[in-house]
């Protein structure tokens, strides 16, 4: 490993302890962290994204923390009502919640260790573990349903140069709860620097969990996302990724269902272009029979961009009449643009109906040439082709200011790139 | 309008069109009929610029040569190509994409772009005409459109583009006869001074509604014989075969 990206627990000090408990599940994240470094291509996880080569090609050195932080002013979304949190650098701000009933909300910074989740095998959750001192705290109590929509405004201040953020997320929704979330990051750094995050998830009985993540600025940010969650019975989990623009993302989302008759969906629409790399990569675990869980993930790559799906689908013997279904598409634009997949079955209940596929292609030119004979030039017929393919996605978006909103983000990305 | 001599077109090693000449006048309409694999839609593709073909001869559209023109170019200069299988885009709604077509060809003849409302209101106005069912042109690009549908789809995009060339590749086929009616009005309707039609058809019927100036026989890569109507009612008796 670089020995730049070694970490002394000195850096340790730096941060509010709780306790000695805290220090000591610290100190020993921090050992695994410095004994492994950064993942490589090694690890069937980081196979097709060597992300120890990936920030030794890009970094020198990096610095842990970041203080004395200031913002530029932001432009908050006008296109619909909303309730939001402002997060800078991964620490809370601020939030208000102007539509809603604020005694049924719990909302804190986050600074507690999550002894919870831990993996030998990541040791970008043992670096998470050993240095994260920031976050947001979520709870919403039982039998409330959100009015409006939350907007966590993740805001990167233009000082970031290099450093290697750490935070951590916990959300919990109560029993028979409804919460809509747009995770929407806002990059004003034009330089190079880290953020690993995770992000734990609670949805209790019936509780319904809706959320956006949204990355849609030409950035040279590194991003990776470790998202768990833990589904109670009759509970509903939908995600949809739309990522466009960082210079590397990754999200790593892996649910575990635990009670029956709940719903996990994932859908993702990604446009990689110049040299970009992102990465999405589930784990669905299916523990309890009745479960529902679906991913559709589309990439667009161009020039050397680059596009990974791993995904994989677990089924627990006693899991009976589970229905998984994955699908992953892409749409490569260049000889040079790279996608890789890995779907990935492991079954071991008989009662399941379960499908998985893959495929990736290039733009088809009977399309474009129909397009063409319409007075579209090339570029804007691929654009109308790549936004169609997109949509597909996008296209799922219940709310209708919501959709636009987003097909107007992404929409600029691919008539910019 | 249109000046085509000894045009040869050949793709993967063979030659498709074998030395075709064809004169079409402003305001002429002009029908070509030929057994299958003659060449027809191979002409309509090279016309339209479809690249893969390796090209010799002359082509003048307006006066000009098209042999260094590409695809999007001669559809903004007036160019139009009703295809014989129109395609279907999943994904591109179909307003959207006549919407960009339009405004496309409207900026590259330097006149000024249409906003959404009264784009709107002209493909109203014109799918009225051609009895489409507005509803599927909220839909994506011809998917799952029936196969009148797409026919008359590939009219209305002529009808809103406005261009002086067109060219129908058995547009009637597969139409009712109630559809077929109303594609010949639209088509005649658009017929003007300044609009020429190359209309392919394997039906005599066709023309009947729409009265071409002039009918070709194209086999083999050739025009073998030119007449007038009365031609295309010779081969529907005799067929090709007795032509020669
Ligand atoms: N890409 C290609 N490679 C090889 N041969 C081709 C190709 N495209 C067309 N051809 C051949 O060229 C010949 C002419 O095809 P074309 O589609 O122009 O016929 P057509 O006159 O339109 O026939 P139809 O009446 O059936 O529509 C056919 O024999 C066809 O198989
Ligand atoms: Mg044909």
């Amino acid at each position: 490993m670089n020995e730049n990206f070694k970490i002394s627990p000195s850096e340790i000090d730096k941060i509010k302890l709780l306790n000695q408990k805290d220090k000591n599940f610290r100190l020993e994240n921090l050992k695994l962290f410095n004994q492994q470094g950064f993942p490589t291509r090694n690890q069937e996880d980081w196979k097709f994204s060597d992300i120890n080569q990936i920030f030794s090609k890009n970094f020198k050195n990096l610095e842990s923390f970041k203080n004395g932080i200031k913002t530029k002013s932001i432009n908050f979304i006008k296109e619909f009502d909303h309730n939001h949190i402002l997060m800078v650098n991964g620490k809370l701000e601020s939030s208000e919640f102007t539509f809603e009933d604020k005694n049924k909300i719990k909302i804190k910074s986050y600074t507690e260790s999550n002894f919870s989740i831990n993996n030998e095998e990541n040791s970008l959750i043992n670096l998470n573990n050993a240095l994260s001192n920031n976050g947001l705290f979520l709870e919403v109590a039982d039998n409330y349903r959100f009015e409006k929509v939350i907007i966590i405004y993740n805001v990167f201040t233009d000082d970031l140069k290099n450093n290697l953020l750490n935070n951590k997320n916990k959300i919990i929704i109560g029993k028979n709860s409804e919460l809509h979330i747009i995770e929407y990051n806002i990059n004003q750094s034009k330089n190079k620097f880290i953020y690993n995050t995770i992000e734990n998830v609670i949805l209790n009985e019936k509780a319904s969990l809706k959320t956006i993540n949204l990355q849609a600025n030409q950035n040279d940010g590194f991003f990776y996302k470790y998202s768990k969650g833990k589904m109670k019975s009759n509970s509903n989990y939908s995600s949809f990724i739309f990522s466009s623009g960082p210079k590397f993302n990754k999200i790593d989302a892996e649910f575990d269902l635990e009670g029956d008759n709940c719903d996990c969906s994932i859908k993702s629409a990604l446009f990689i272009n110049k040299d970009k790399h992102q990465e999405i990569k589930t784990k669905i675990n299916h523990l309890v029979p009745n479960c529902k869980s679906y991913q559709k993930i589309k990439s667009v790559v161009d020039a050397e961009g680059k596009g990974v799906y791993q995904g994989k689908i677990y089924v627990k013997d006693i899991a009976q009449k589970t229905n998984a279904y994955q699908l992953s598409k892409a749409l490569l634009l260049s000889e040079n643009s790279e996608f890789n997949s890995k779907p990935e079955l492991e079954i071991y209940a008989d009662d399941v109906k379960c499908s998985h596929g893959s495929t990736s292609g290039s733009v088809d030119e009977n399309s474009i040439h129909y397009l063409m004979t319409r007075g579209l030039t090339k570029k804007q017929a691929v654009q109308l082709l790549v936004s169609g393919f997109l949509n597909e996605i996008i296209g799922d978006i219940k709310s209708n200011s919501v959709r636009k909103f987003i097909e107007n983000k992404i929409g600029v990305q691919i008539h910019g790139y | 309008m249109l000046v085509i001599k000894n045009l040869k077109a050949s793709i993967n090693n063979r030659e498709i069109l074998k030395g075709l000449n064809l004169k079409i006048n402003p305001g002429e309409v002009h029908a070509i009929m030929g057994p299958n694999g003659s060449g027809k839609s191979t002409l309509a593709n090279v016309l339209s610029g479809k690249n893969g073909y390796k090209i010799s001869g002359e082509v003048k559209y307006l006066g000009e040569s098209l042999n260094d023109i590409p695809v999007e170019e001669r559809a903004q200069k007036g160019i139009f190509l009703a295809f014989q299988y129109p395609l279907e885009i999943p994904g591109v709604n179909t307003n959207n994409f006549l919407k960009t077509s339009l405004n496309t060809i409207k900026k590259a003849k330097g006149e000024k772009e249409i906003d959404t409302i009264a784009f709107l209101e002209l493909v109203k106005e014109k799918a009225k005409e051609l009895g489409i069912d507005e509803k599927i042109l909220s839909r994506q690009l011809n998917v799952g459109f029936s196969g009148g549908e797409k026919k008359k789809n590939e009219i209305l995009q002529m009808k809103i583009l406005d261009p002086n060339l067109i060219i129908l590749d058995e547009t009637d086929s597969g139409l009712d006869i109630d559809a077929l009616k109303i594609i010949s009005d639209g088509v005649n309707s658009s017929r003007s001074e300044k609009k020429s039609f190359l209309v392919i058809t394997h039906y005599q019927r066709l023309l009947e509604y729409i009265k071409p100036d002039h009918v070709h026989v194209l086999s083999d890569g050739k025009i073998i014989k030119s007449g007038t109507s009365e031609l295309a009612l010779e081969l529907e008796k005799k067929g090709y075969k007795k032509l020669n």
